[in-house]
């Protein structure tokens, strides 16, 4: 190797200004060993370069002296005896032959640094602790929260289902008289207003053959207090009581059944007592209609 | 190797290193005063932020202590030795830092960059920062800047100032002949 042209390729300044890899490193410290020329130049460009920082010396902020060295002392007293940091890169060799033995690593400093470390423990535990019981608190709350919500859920689905049977109900009630309505064997039977209520308008439905009765009401005076609508039936020029009206049927809302009735030619409406009357006050007709 | 003392401090290198080495702490301020300003202005020139510096130095100082033992007066000066745990540390701190994401590309003039000279205790070749950038061309300062207080291998140089990594090389040598006609 020609080591002229060695130290002039630029690896020497590399080694110092410590660019170099670990391998390079090593290879240019070898040849070092080898040739005192270039222990020579490593030499000279180290002290090129030492000049070159040392110029770069800057007025520190006033007390920094005082602060590092201090804290400087307190980071060597509180590490004592801890595994010493790894030697930097450009010394990276075997320690001095001079080493004094009793700068030996001590090994008595296990205690601080497991103590050390079970404080970070117990802090760890403390910290996890607080967190877990935060956490449980949230939860209960969560929790309760929850139970009010499903209470007020249960509530409201006992609502729905009560709803939802009468809707049925309802339905079947319609399912009847819909029936009622498009069967052949009933005939419909209009019911008139009578001069005193003109407007008034009733149907009745009439089953000969079953003998069954129901009545429909369409649009009826409003009744004073105590009184009910009461059905006849007419035969043979004799009234036959069919029953009264409920207060649904009356105002419309449904089809009502009433008694049965053998034979009749004609039916009304009067306006008696609460209860029904056996006779009919004809004073109070209010729609009839003859079949 | 010479060992060169200040007007402050009467005590030789190699002195100073036998008490280091003897776990004396008393010599750690000797050899605070002996090279602080000058380790202090190389990693203040590196992170760029003073009171990043004083703690790269304060971990520097213990570093120091605790890898003394592995100091070997044969590789050279205790100077290059401190020096480069400085700088390495300095280093290691603005690269964890990612300061350079925000740093690389300005110029290293800039900002906290342009220390005052301070007269320092260790002044072993008695040379000046100011006559050192009068007699380096810009280029070569440059390069030797990155490499030095940047932290840049020579291929990271050459890929920032697009040069050949020949060039930098070069380049970088000639700075340092440079420097060394300045001090003897």
């Amino acid at each position: 190797m020609d080591i002229q042209q060695y130290i002039e390729s630029g690896m020497l300044e590399q080694y110092v200004l410590g660019t170099l890899t670990v391998r390079e490193q090593q290879e240019v410290e070898q040849l070092a060993n080898e040739f005192p020329a270039v222990q020579a130049e490593i030499s000279r460009i180290q002290q090129d370069l030492d000049a070159y920082a040392a110029a770069h010396a800057a007025t520190p902020p006033a007390g920094m002296r005082e602060r590092v060295l201090a804290g400087w002392q307190q980071a060597v007293r509180a590490s004592e005896g801890n595994t010493q940091p790894a030697a930097p890169r450009m010394v990276a060799s075997e320690p001095a032959p001079s080493v004094a033995p009793e700068a030996v690593v001590r090994s008595i400093d296990s205690a601080p640094s497991s103590g050390r470390k079970f404080g970070w423990l117990v802090a760890a535990a403390v910290a996890l602790l607080t967190l877990s019981a935060l956490g449980n608190y949230l939860l209960y709350n969560r929790l309760k929260e929850t139970e009010t919500n499903l209470q007020v859920a249960h509530t409201e689905q006992t609502r729905y289902a009560a709803t939802e049977q009468a809707a049925l109900k309802e339905r079947d009630e319609r399912t009847r008289q819909l029936e009622i309505l498009r069967s052949e064997q009933f005939r419909a039977v209009d019911l008139k207003g009578t001069p005193k209520a003109p407007d008034a308008l009733a149907r009745v439905y009439y089953n000969a053959a079953t003998r069954a009765v129901y009545v429909d009401v369409r649009h009826l005076p409003a009744l004073p207090k105590g009184k009910q609508y009461q059905l006849w039936a007419m035969d043979k020029g004799q009234p036959v009581d069919a029953g009264v009206l409920t207060a649904a049927a009356t105002a419309g809302d449904t089809l009502q059944q009433m008694k049965d009735i053998a034979s009749a030619q004609a039916f009304a409406l009067t306006v008696e007592n609460e209860g029904g009357s056996p006779t009919p006050t004809l004073s109070t007709l209010t729609v009839i209609g003859n079949i | 190797m010479t060992s060169k003392t200040s007007g402050v401090d009467a005590i030789t290198e190699e002195q100073l290193v036998a008490r280091l080495r003897a776990r004396d702490e008393a010599a750690m301020t000797i050899f605070y005063d002996k090279y602080g300003t000058a380790l202090y202005g190389v990693i203040a020139r590196i992170v760029k932020k003073e009171e990043v510096a004083e703690d790269v130095l304060q971990e520097s100082l213990v570093k120091i202590w605790h890898s003394f033992l592995s100091y070997d007066t044969s590789k050279g000066r205790l100077f290059t030795w401190v020096l480069n745990i400085c700088r390495n540390l300095a280093i290691d701190k603005i690269r964890s830092r990612q300061y350079r994401v925000g740093t690389r590309t300005q110029p290293l003039e800039d900002s906290a960059a342009q220390w005052q000279a301070a007269p320092s205790s260790f002044k072993p070749e008695h040379i000046g920062l100011e006559e050192v950038t009068r007699q380096l061309n810009p280029e070569q300062k440059q390069i030797i800047d990155l490499l030095y207080f940047g932290g840049y291998t020579q291929s990271e140089v050459a890929e920032e100032l697009e040069l050949p990594l020949g060039t930098v090389k070069t380049r970088a040598r000639a700075a340092i002949k440079v420097l060394a006609k300045l001090i003897r």
